[in-house]
């Protein structure tokens, strides 16, 4: 039963264990440095004079200043540094899922035992939301544990950090499944990495650009940054943008990636 | 004289055999349901370049079948089309009767040693033996203890650290562990030691023994003459010719090398039947035979003092040149 899924976990497991350590860290310094923000007014001054478009890319706004805990935890973490550290993960994984394995040669030697490609494929992307699901719950996880002794819970509940991050994970989990789409319908890891990384970029920058031209508006209502950063899990919860779309997406490209890679020639 | 009648028989029998190995027409279709491996009429094309044309092969169960050809003839190719990696332009290919694409659960009794061998290289063989056990329903531990020993194999380290020999037999240990009914088996002596080479060997003829078909690529005549009961050669994407090894060996040429106590006179193979190529060197004289041995023995015999008769050269391409002449002449 799912061999192929338990083995790639297994194979992970000590990459999963330096992440995760990595993610700690950095909610440890997220928490630690909170109240020397909180009691700096003169920061919130600072920032509010910033472009609407800077501030909304930062998770910012009138009601959400720098030195409240959901202006704090949005602008220095869930705005930028964990989606950046999860796509980080989630590419390179997906990315090696079909493609990369295929261009190391292990694929095809996998492939010559009694398993479909479908079922490779399909065990391979279960593999990838597993391991980013792990590394999506330590960061949370982490985070509600340390924000208390730093105030960083003020008004603000355990489960509202929870639902930030699985909407930061599943932001992930989008363009993760580009990679992995791209690299098993061609074959071609360079190409998964680089589409992925650029379209992942590219949302990023018209999200915020969008505040002040009108014309990118239309592209924003697609992009999986909006839904993320519009929806503003930390205030608001885990609103069903935040979660349905990006996991019809990414049923959708991975559903129609393992129809081409079970049709097409191995490289 | 008894011995040209022994060969008139050999060369009668490897005409049959033949028959059931030569590109199109010749194959009917119940012969190709028994096969445990069949191609039939197979071509593959990658954009403007014909790897692999019409070609038409076949091995029974019970069988070894040498897969020969010079680097980029199309071998892999072909392999990679029987396992179903790769589409086939046109034509078919079949494993224990069905299309490996659609029917996978039939991979449990394959054995496939790729020609280039790579796995996750932080893994060690033990971990590979154990995980595809797994998948192919069950390990054989007592199997791959013995395998592993036979093979002077360190299974505990990762694949990273082995030699090329060592990962070489990592994957001969994978394709071998749940004794399968089909071994196909790309360039499988890469890298091997001598002695290695000949328990490989053993293993092959074993497999066989229980009834096993096996089809195995090389570049290099001996270890397919010692192994293959039957040849078939590829090249540049054509079926050149397929026979048995003794026809093979009857029909092409081969060249030896001649070291005598004195320098040889130049002109001493000039005119002797079967020799078609003599190069001289003072004490040492190279020269090709097409055909017959025996007077060429004798004009050695004759020269100035023969020391040593060593084969000379077991190059595809030299083999060639005989058998594209005989092959045109059919």
């Amino acid at each position: 039963m799912l061999a192929v899924l338990s083995q790639v976990v297994w194979r992970r497991r000590l990459t999963l264990l330096w992440w995760s350590l990595g993610l700690l860290g950095l909610d440890a310094l997220l928490a630690v440095a909170y109240p020397t923000v909180r009691d700096n007014g003169e920061l919130d001054r600072t920032f509010a004079g910033l472009p609407p478009a800077v501030q909304a890319s930062l998770g910012l706004d009138a009601a959400n200043r720098l030195t409240s805990p959901v202006g704090y935890l949005n602008s220095q973490y869930f705005a930028n540094l964990l989606p950046i550290v999860l796509l980080v993960f989630a590419i390179g994984l997906a990315a090696w899922s079909i493609s990369g394995d295929e261009a190391s040669g292990s694929l095809e030697l996998l492939l010559a035992n009694p398993v479909s490609r479908i079922r490779v494929a399909l065990e391979r992307a279960g593999a990838l939301v597993v391991l980013l699901g792990i590394l999506t719950t330590v960061a949370a996880l982490g985070l509600m544990l340390l924000a208390p002794f730093t105030g960083l819970t003020r008004g603000l509940g355990g489960d509202r950090i929870l639902a930030a991050a699985m909407a930061t994970g599943l932001l992930a989990l989008v363009f993760a499944s580009v990679a992995y789409a791209v690299g098993a319908a061609t074959g071609i890891r360079s190409l998964a990495t680089t589409t992925s990384a650029s379209l992942a970029v590219a949302l990023f920058v018209i999200e915020g650009l969008a505040e002040q031209v009108r014309a990118l508006r239309p592209i924003r209502e697609a992009s999986p940054w909006h839904w993320l950063l519009h929806s503003d899990p930390l205030r608001h919860g885990l609103l069903w943008e935040a979660w349905l779309l990006p996991i019809l997406v990414s049923v959708v490209l991975v559903g129609a990636a393992t129809g081409a890679f079970a049709r097409r020639d191995l490289r | 004289m008894p011995g040209l009648q022994q060969e008139a028989d050999d060369a009668s029998v490897g005409q049959q055999d033949a028959v059931r190995l030569r590109p199109a027409a010749a194959g009917t279709g119940s012969e190709v349901v028994e096969d445990a491996i069949a191609c039939t009429r197979v071509t593959k094309r990658f954009g403007a370049l014909l790897a692999v044309s019409n070609l038409s092969l076949s091995v029974a169960p019970g069988e070894v079948v040498g897969f020969l050809g010079p680097n980029g003839a199309g071998k892999t190719t072909t392999i990679r089309m029987l396992l179903g990696f790769l589409n086939p332009t046109s034509g078919s290919c079949a494993v224990l009767g069905a299309d490996l694409r659609r029917d996978p659960g039939l991979r449990r009794r394959i054995g496939y040693l790729p020609g280039d061998f790579r796995m996750d290289p932080g893994m060690t063989g033990k971990d590979l033996f154990t995980w595809f056990g797994r998948i192919r329903g069950g390990v054989n531990r007592a199997r791959v203890a013995e395998l592993v020993q036979r093979l002077h194999l360190d299974s505990s380290r990762p694949f990273a650290a082995l030699s090329k020999g060592n990962r070489q037999k990592i994957g001969i240990v994978q394709a071998f562990q749940h004794d399968p009914e089909v071994l196909i088996l790309d360039e499988p002596t890469t890298g091997l030691d001598p002695l290695i080479q000949r328990e490989f060997l053993d293993l092959i003829r074993e497999a066989a023994g229980r009834g096993a078909a096996i089809l195995f690529s090389s570049h290099v005549l001996p270890e397919v003459e010692r192994a293959a009961s039957r040849v078939a050669i590829i090249r540049a994407g054509e079926l050149v010719t397929a026979s048995t090894v003794d026809d093979l060996l009857d029909r092409t040429r081969h060249r030896l090398e001649l070291r005598f106590a004195r320098p040889v006179p130049g002109q001493l193979f000039d005119g002797v039947p079967g020799v078609v190529a003599a190069e001289v060197d003072r004490r040492t004289a190279v020269i090709t035979i097409d055909g017959p041995a025996g007077p060429a023995m004798e004009a050695a015999v004759a020269g100035p003092g023969l020391l040593r008769v060593s084969s000379a050269s077991d190059d595809l391409e030299d083999l060639f040149v005989g058998l594209y002449e005989s092959g045109r002449e059919e």
